[in-house]
């Protein structure tokens, strides 16, 4: 029978238990022993209390302390919250970001200004990574075979591996990553390849730009990187171009481009050209949006280059060409050419050859070494290992970073003749759930790394909060298969960058945490000579009647994002479709096929054959056919898996048939009117440049009324904002700014379909004209915050009221759903919340920004201009006894926004959107309601040509 | 029985006492008559169905009709609009032809007060379910509170609350007054000592001695004179709900009497339809006769042509004023998505109801039953017009969309009919069907 004891106090006294307290816990039994009397207690209480909250605040490393920027940005508010740089790595690049932290956690991206691949904007996909930070269902834990493991299981298994990998000096040992420019990766994987010689290292991206590299080797021997200065650009010609949507830098790409595009504010806007099969952000914004299909581009891009290149007027080219070609042999020295990934290398060595025809190098564009550790053709790499990994030559992998079995077709059966396999993900993939071990990556929000830009400049990545999750860092997984001993990641990351600081280390580490990237890493141009026959380059003409191109998503790209619920629902640029991927076709094959949007077709190309429902996208070219991977996800996490349909399989080179199919699927699309309207010029205000030049009042036509009712007085302050539709790319980024700001919810896709959706910003898109080829365009559209709000009056409670900085305010407290002021808000800004929609959302209530309230069931919301941000810069002010400044407050959207769309300010202290107010092109949406919006348009001006037609 | 015709008398029998007695009997009845348990059963059922979806509407939320981003309002406000337009009809009868001395008016107020009671009751649970947040509903009230307050009068929101408050109180009292001197006959025909309780302490001592009906007659009438322009200010109000809006569709100023023309054609034909149905249940020919239907019909298509005029005006309106929204919204309606329902509304409330020109067809009890469901349905449909087509175009094209009723709008629908009709039937068991003490005057000045 064991002792019993009356008190702890006795059990403490009993020598027995001390003994073998003392054996156990050597510490605790000295503590014990000691005399404690009341005050010696409440000491230890106190520190006891103390040491529980430090455990909060450690940064998860030795020695690891947060450090804020010591140089902000001109203009930056620090009002109550703290930003920390690192950056967000999209394709392996990076893009500089700075983290928002508010009640000492992340919980806003914002663009960092230093950084030259985002001089402050963000992407859509960088806005929504906080969402993906917070993601419960990142928690997967440590597993072998679905069966949760011991950290230290790891450790034995990785030893075993060494040994075994040390036995062929690894020869069968693989490793498979995404593309990387982590200084500190690659000198860990060259690390690894020099204890074992053999070991083979495989890259894999889905979405290969390795059309791009090959371009860049047929035309200069070597894989550079073209970097357009759009800024200095006159003319630009883009083919099928991802120069403003996912290309390296594109964020840069799109403010140099905006910077030329508002003839208010340039002495010279620039002319662009898009030759395109389906619409792309550079598309929508240009002057020309010329219709192009993989075939027609094919003979395309030669015409031109024959037209520049050697002055040839080809016989059978379009009437347009000649007059492109004009126009930008007459910009010599300021045009650009640029052709997409999709492009074959062939085409894009003959625009390489072009721009050096053109001279633009140097100014409008400059030649870069690439940023990758090791830049190699993707599809290669992985046809190599997949061969490698069939012949049974492989005994080791690793995977990291990389989800082939989805993204790879036939990789999960290869995978079967491998002896051991390990992932590193950060979430749930297809890929660990087919590799023998699965790790948790930690994420990039919760580690040490680095990161080059398409530019080479190097961030270093510093955690923001510790690790949620019980997770690794795939630095400590590397080392462990060198060595025995895990290396932590910011000593992996140090390791990398101290002996080139040499003495000045700490204060270099310090300014590189502090500005978010290290100076001086960006690479020089380098000059490299033209081949001589990449003007000789000729493109095979595809002899297809139907092309397929699988695209990758915009926002959930190959698959990456697509647990993010953020993405999901953010509606297409063009398509306006959320939560799923239709076969995209044109209306002229649409009416060919019979079907109409959500109808069935089968696609078939070789073995391969998926049936999916088509949606009609206007402006697309007939012989074109998009497909859009990422979706067909089946193991990624509760908002993702088994969302859309996977496309990977239709991946190939071979002919491609289409047929109807039985059946529809209801797809969800925010924008719900009949796709084509014949006079959207009527809200987003457009006109030629001539037309401008010769008034610049063009687009001026407001109507003079008397107001009925006095206005409101002014207040302490006069709040408003401009919005430039000139610039406006339809990117999203401002849309998913102001989810993740004002912690507004996501409602799925039936209540999508059911015209549900709560986006307090939303981009309208209207095309008008042609349905074959219509004029794209794009408004933002929030609330307008009337001075004459048509919504305050019909709230019988007063639950929306103007205040005196002309800002309408609406009360959720106060709210009691009568809906009214919806009805009654022309510009239909107004969301309700049908359902507890906040209370369903698959998210922390730790990852809501604490400064904005989260609406309840049966509560009107609506944009507030972002009234937190306002509220803290007014504090400041009031503090100092100032007004607030002119543009001392930025909202998320105008944050985020790559191309400064929008600007906003206090009008009462002038400033730039006074300035933007006062521009010939400003415009009040639906001005004869008489409403007066403090927010204004400034309407679309389009540089043509007039030699090139409509 | 003979055929009704539209020329006869206002009374077949001259008998007061025979009246009387066949008037008060109905709810002294120990066995209710043929087939009210059929009649009760479902209705009552579809009463259980709206209580059940009251409850999960307030589980759930709105969330569960159909209403969306574009069209905010839905059935709620559709049926709220067509509920208070049929009690609005009954008012009226009672109280502006008591205003108007016609005799006809006696055999059925009655029928059409009662009628105006659930119809009341039925439009006032809307605006309440109608909200997001109904438990909240008390803030329209201007009382004194802690948050220092007030609610917002310029909504028309807000006088629609004061609108209907009104409305029903007083519709109830009117009807209640009514009823006292018929509820002192009760009393004093009962037999049992239960009714006479009960009779007697609903007829708050009226014993019928002249004082009491001098006071009795000042007081009706102006009770009476008061309802009549009521009837017209609260339908001018819904109709402002509407019109006090800038939204396409809405922003007319013909609204308030377009509502009010809406209300009489809708009451008039539920009036018709209730006064067809209880003449042959409860055996009233002798009382309600052809003349009634005579009446009533032509005073159906009188209202009718007043809604075709107020659907000309409405387009009228749209093109002189020429603004682009409403030109969009009013294309729409003609020959969009929903324009089934919108010249569903054209053929059951302007164009079928032309056939009752001809005499005879005024008395044809089928045909009238069928134009009255007719017009009862195609009033529903010109409030579904109003709501739901106006929205679904709102200025801007990126936010067109559409609306479909979900389960749960029409379970509700269903309910509320079911408590109309449930309510009517509980009422003719306990009070008398028609007003006895005023046929005893009509049938004094026919002898």
């Amino acid at each position: 029978m064991s002792r019993q004891w009356r008190a702890l106090d006795a059990l403490a006294r009993d020598p027995a238990f001390v003994t073998r307290a003392e054996a156990e816990f050597p510490m605790l039994a000295r503590a014990m022993a000691a005399q404690t009397d009341r005050r010696g207690m409440m000491r230890l209480m106190a520190a006891g209390l103390a040491l529980a909250g430090l455990t909060g605040c450690d940064a998860g490393e030795q020695g690891g302390i947060l450090m804020p920027p010591v140089h902000p940005a001109p203009g930056t508010v620090g009002a109550g919250s703290d930003l920390f740089a690192t950056a967000h790595l999209a394709q392996g690049y990076a893009e500089g970001v700075r983290l928002r932290h508010a009640a000492g956690r992340p919980i806003k991206v914002e663009g960092n200004p230093l950084h030259p691949a985002s001089l402050g904007g963000t992407d859509a996909i960088a806005q929504a990574e906080i969402l993906g930070f917070y993601d419960p269902d990142r928690d997967i834990g440590l597993r072998r075979g679905r069966v949760a493991q011991a950290w230290q299981d790891l450790l034995t298994a990785m030893a075993a591996r060494r040994t075994r990998a040390a036995e062929d000096r690894g020869a069968g040992l693989r490793l498979l990553t995404g593309r990387v420019t982590s200084p500190t990766l690659a000198r860990q994987i060259a690390d690894l390849r020099t204890t074992y010689p053999e070991m083979r290292w495989h890259q894999w991206e889905p979405v290969t730009r390795d059309s791009v590299r090959a371009g860049a080797l047929l035309a200069y021997g070597q894989p550079v990187q073209v970097r357009p200065h759009l800024a200095e650009a006159d003319v630009i010609v883009a083919f099928d171009s991802d120069l403003l949507s996912s290309a390296p830098g594109h964020l840069r790409f799109a403010r140099e481009f905006a910077a030329r595009r508002n003839p208010t504010r340039t002495d010279r806007m620039s002319r662009v050209y898009a030759v395109e099969p389906a619409p792309t952000q550079v598309g929508l914004a240009a002057d020309h949006r010329l219709i192009a299909g993989a075939r027609d581009l094919a003979r395309l891009v030669p015409m031109l280059a024959a037209s520049v290149l050697r002055d040839e007027a080809p016989a059978d080219a379009p009437p347009w060409l000649g007059a492109m070609a004009a126009d930008l042999k007459a910009a010599r020295g300021r045009a650009f050419v640029h052709a997409g990934p999709d492009l074959p290398p062939e085409s894009l060595a003959l625009v390489h050859a072009m721009n050096e025809a053109l001279g633009g190098r140097g100014t409008c564009w400059t030649l870069g070494a690439p940023a990758e550790a090791d830049s190699a053709a993707l599809g290669e790499s992985m046809r190599a290992l997949l061969d490698d990994m069939q012949a049974g030559r492989v005994h080791t992998l690793l995977v990291l970073d990389a989800n082939p079995a989805f993204t790879a077709p036939g990789f999960a059966d290869a995978l079967r003749r491998v002896e051991f396999s390990m992932t590193m993900a950060v979430g749930p993939t297809e890929t660990a759930g087919a590799t023998h071990w699965l790790v948790p990556q930690r994420h990039a929000f919760e580690d040490w790394s680095d990161a080059r830009a398409f530019d080479g400049t190097a961030t270093i990545l510093q955690p923001q909060a510790r690790p949620l999750f019980d997770a690794i860092s795939p630095h400590t997984l590397l080392s462990l298969l060198a060595g025995p001993a895990p290396a932590g990641s910011q000593d992996a990351v140090r390791a990398t960058w101290a002996p080139q600081w040499g003495d000045a280390a700490a204060a270099r580490w310090h300014d590189a945490l502090a500005t978010g990237l290290v100076a001086g890493t960006a690479s020089p141009p380098i000059d490299v000579r033209l081949r001589d026959d990449a003007a000789r380059a000729a493109p095979a003409v595809p002899d297809q009647p139907l092309t397929l191109s699988l695209r990758p998503d915009p926002y959930v790209w190959d698959g990456r994002w697509a647990n993010n619920a953020w993405l999901q629902e953010l509606p297409r640029p063009t398509t306006k479709l959320v939560w799923d991927n239709p076969l995209l076709i044109s209306p002229a094959r649409a009416r060919d096929l019979g079907v109409r949007n959500g109808d069935r077709v089968e696609v078939r190309r070789g073995d391969a054959h998926r049936v999916l429902p088509v949606w009609v996208v206007p402006g697309q070219a007939p012989e074109m056919v998009i497909a859009t991977l990422g979706y067909g996800r089946q193991d990624v996490g509760a908002v993702g898996s088994g969302v859309g349909w996977n496309v990977y399989p239709l991946a190939g080179d071979g002919p491609v048939s289409l047929r109807k199919a039985d059946g529809q699927d209801e797809l969800a699309s925010t924008e719900h009117h009949d796709p084509i309207f014949s006079d959207a010029g009527e809200y987003v205000r457009h006109a030629g440049l001539d037309a401008f030049e010769a008034d610049p009042k063009v687009l001026a036509r407001e109507p003079a009324l008397e107001h009925l009712y006095r206005m409101h007085p002014p207040g302490p302050a006069a709040w408003g904002m401009s919005v430039d539709l000139n610039a406006c790319i339809g990117c999203n980024a401002c849309v998913v700014a102001c989810m993740a700001e004002n912690n507004i919810p996501v409602v799925g896709k039936q209540q999508v379909m059911h015209q549900r959706e709560m986006h307090w910003l939303r981009i309208d898109r209207y095309y008008e004209g042609d349905p074959e080829d219509p004029e794209i365009l794009l408004q933002p559209m929030l609330c307008q915050h009337c001075e004459q709000a048509p919504c305050e009056i019909v709230c019988p409670v007063e639950a929306t009221m103007h205040d005196s900085e002309g800002l309408n305010v609406m009360v959720y407290n106060r709210c009691i759903g009568t809906r009214f002021c919806s009805n009654n808000c022309p510009y239909k800004v107004r969301r309700f919340n049908y359902y507890g929609y906040t209370k369903e959302e698959h998210r922390p209530a730790l990852a809501r920004n604490p400064d904005v309230t989260v609406r309840a069931r049966g509560v009107m919301e609506k944009c507030t201009f972002c009234l937190q941000r306002i509220a803290a810069a007014r504090i400041v002010a009031d503090i100092e006894n100032r007004p607030v400044g002119a543009e001392e407050v930025v909202t998320a959207c105008q944050a985020a926004c790559p191309t400064q769309v929008f600007s906003f300010g206090n009008m009462a202290q002038g400033g730039t959107v006074v300035e933007r107010k006062q521009s010939p092109l400003s415009y009040a949406m639906l001005a004869e309601q008489n409403t007066h919006p403090r927010l204004t348009y400034e309407g679309v001006i389009r540089n043509r040509n007039k030699d090139v037609g409509a | 029985m003979t055929r009704p015709s539209p020329g006869d008398p206002v009374a077949l029998s001259t008998s007061n006492e025979a009246m009387t007695a066949h008037v008060s009997a109905v709810p002294f009845r120990a066995q209710p008559f043929a087939h009210y348990w059929l009649a009760v059963a479902p209705f009552g059922a579809l009463t259980g169905v709206l209580l059940g979806s009251i409850l999960y509407l307030f589980y759930a939320g709105v969330g569960i009709w159909g209403i969306d981003w574009p069209v905010a309002w839905g059935f709620a406000l559709i049926n709220y609009v067509w509920w208070i337009a049929i009690a609005s009809g009954g008012t009226f009868i009672s109280a502006l032809f008591y205003l108007t001395r016609s005799e006809w008016r006696n055999a059925i107020n009655r029928i059409a007060e009662t009628m105006t009671l659930f119809g009341a009751a039925c439009a006032g649970i809307y605006p309440i379910l109608h909200l997001g947040r109904p438990w909240f509903f008390y803030w329209l009230f201007p009382y004194p509170n802690t948050m220092g307050l007030w609610p917002q009068f310029r909504s028309p929101l807000l006088w629609d609350f004061f609108a209907i408050l009104t409305y029903v109180t007083s519709s109830v009292l009117f009807w209640y007054f009514g009823l006292l001197p018929d509820l002192a006959t009760m009393r004093d025909r009962a037999t049992s000592r239960r009714w006479q309780v009960f009779y007697g302490a609903l007829a708050l001592g009226f014993r019928g001695s002249s004082t009491q009906w001098r006071h009795y007659h000042v007081t009706y009438g102006v009770l009476a004179a008061i309802m009549a322009p009521l009837v017209c200010s609260v339908h001018s109000i819904v109709g402002l709900d509407f019109a006090g809006a800038a939204t396409p569709g809405w922003h007319s100023t013909q609204f308030p009497p377009f509502f009010i023309f809406g209300a009489f054609l809708s009451g008039f034909a539920t009036v018709l339809l209730l006064v067809m149905a209880l003449r042959r249940l409860l055996n009233l020919q002798a009382w309600m006769t052809g003349r009634h239907l005579d009446v009533l019909c032509k005073l159906m298509l009188t209202s009718s042509l007043f809604v075709g005029y107020a659907y000309v005006m409405d387009g009228f309106t749209v093109f002189y004023g020429g603004e682009k929204a409403d030109i969009v919204n009013y294309t729409a309606r003609l020959f969009g998505y929903y324009a089934p329902v919108y010249w569903g509304a054209v053929l059951f409330n302007v164009m079928l109801p032309q056939l009752l020109w001809v005499r005879a067809l005024r008395v044809n009890q089928l045909l009238v039953t069928l134009l009255c469901c007719g017009v009862i349905v195609g009033m529903w449909f010109e409030r579904y017009t109003i709501v739901v087509i106006s929205l679904h175009r709102p200025h801007l094209p990126s936010a067109w969309g559409l609306y479909h009723g979900s389960l749960w709008d029409w379970l509700t629908l269903m309910g509320t009919a079911g408590l109309f009709v449930f309510g009517i039937l509980l009422a003719i068991r306990i009070i008398p069907a028609m007003s006895m003490f005023e046929m005893r005057e009509t049938l004094e000045q026919r002898r």
